[in-house]
């Protein structure tokens, strides 16, 4: 299995980007989360928002990591066959590297048009901190 | 990809604390998508799950594993250093606040790294957790509890513990 | 003689009431103005209510029983509900049951069962918390 979250971007332009997540049976954590009734694991779409708010604010290909989580909160499931877009905002750019953000990720069916609020909240991505 | 971020529990205080560890290894595929400056890094998404795991369980055990305990709010969460092949992380849980509705837990992450004794605070936390049969009334969801699966059922008999899950 | 006992004001009870909402929602400090409304304004869902009930307690160290801040269980009662619609007997309950909020809007409009929660305000809070303080 790969661990990349970001499946197609929409947009992306100073300060935003918009991004696809696709949800398919044939990923293999589904089979643990939850045997008879696959989810998106709530964690994952926070990572999708992450790495599509690396591909945002990322320069010289040095990839943003996830550093701080405030207020995220959860709604509706995304399911196998749905999509989640994720839309990432940036809020503030601080001296140190880091980068904080607000993110919100909608569910696409395909039985309807009507969207719904899967994940929202407010996190901060920065350069990697490995000790010395 | 499994879906289990805790390799086993070490300490249970009942109603109240729960202490799980999990070992980074180079044995996981995801780290090897997630090398930066050379090494792999474990993405502190998979330790918050981590940290929901061990809380889950510890909410879990309070009504016998009989509700169906889902993540439903990350209140705040930090991580002061990142995690590598080779490190052992430790996550101890405690409950904050429990009721019909759900739960508030806390939590902190500790990090040992390979070949130490020293264990050093690098996180911190916060989670909310819904009882859905509560909450999420219009969802239709299967009858027994899919939540606790086979899986966290392994890891509570390996810890003594299954006699939590009442049937 | 009786022992002091620090007072909090009506602006010390908004400040500490600001500060809840800021770690509950992560709203910024200018969407939090007394009018308000959690769930229209400031985007508050069900799983927030449950995290401001838990904080509240916290910072003000007293208890808050089920129902008591935010309404609960309306639609379980015929009484009170109709069709999706809040009745005469069911608006008399709420007002009598939640002095701290103002029904108004609900009164003199929709009605509507799933609107009422938008009545909820940064004030009602901060009425809800001085009422629980007062009675001491």
């Amino acid at each position: 299995m790969r661990f990349d979250l970001v499946d197609q971007v929409l947009e992306k332009e100073e300060g935003r980007i918009v991004t696809i997540k696709q949800v398919s049976n044939a990923e293999e954590y589904l089979a643990d989360h939850f045997p008879s009734f696959p989810i998106l694991p709530g964690v994952l779409m926070l990572e999708a928002m992450v790495q599509a708010a690396s591909e945002l604010c990322s320069k010289d290909g040095q990839r943003l990591v996830l550093g701080q989580v405030k207020a995220l909160k959860y709604g509706a499931m995304v399911r196998p066959g749905d999509r989640l877009r994720v839309e990432v905002i940036v809020k503030q750019t601080n001296p140190d590297g880091s980068i904080m953000c607000k993110g919100t990720g909608t569910v696409l069916r395909n039985d309807t048009t009507d969207t719904e609020t899967a994940v929202a909240g407010r996190f901060t991505i920065r350069p990697v901190r490995t000790s010395q | 990809m499994r879906w289990l971020w805790i390799d086993s529990i070490i300490k249970h205080e009942p109603d109240t604390r729960l202490v799980a560890i999990k070992n980074v290894s180079l044995g996981e595929d995801y780290l090897h998508d997630y090398i930066i400056n050379g090494r792999p890094i474990m993405p502190f998404s998979l330790l918050i799950e981590g940290m929901a795991q061990t809380a889950g369980i510890l909410v879990g055990t309070m009504s016998g594993f009989k509700e169906k305990v889902i993540l439903a709010k990350i209140c705040k969460a930090t991580l002061d250093c990142d995690v590598t092949a080779g490190d052992t992380v430790r996550f101890d849980a405690t409950i904050d606040r429990i009721d019909d509705a759900g739960a508030a837990t806390m939590g902190v992450i500790d990090r040992r790294v390979a070949g130490g004794d020293a264990w050093e605070r690098i996180g911190a936390v916060e989670l909310m957790f819904s009882h859905i049969d509560h909450n999420y009334s219009g969802t239709e969801f299967p009858e027994h509890n899919f939540v606790f699966s086979d899986n966290f059922k392994m890891i509570l008999e390996t810890a003594g513990l299954i006699h939590l899950m009442k049937d | 003689m009786k022992p002091q006992e620090t007072v909090m004001n009506r602006d010390d009870i908004y400040a500490k009431i600001q500060d809840v909402l800021d770690d509950a929602l992560g709203v910024d400090e200018d969407e939090v103005t007394a009018e308000a409304s959690l769930t229209a304004d400031l985007g508050a869902e069900s799983i927030d209510f449950l995290d401001i009930v838990f904080r509240l307690e916290k910072t003000f160290d007293f208890k808050i029983s089920q129902g008591e801040l935010f309404p609960e269980n309306l639609t379980e009662n015929p009484d009170w509900v109709d069709d999706g619609k809040l009745t005469d007997a069911g608006l008399d309950m709420l007002k009598e049951r939640m002095t701290h909020v103002d029904f108004n809007d609900i009164e003199s409009g929709d009605r509507d069962v799933a609107k009422i929660a938008d009545s909820i305000t940064v004030t009602s809070l901060v009425n809800f918390v001085q009422n629980k303080l007062d009675k001491g």
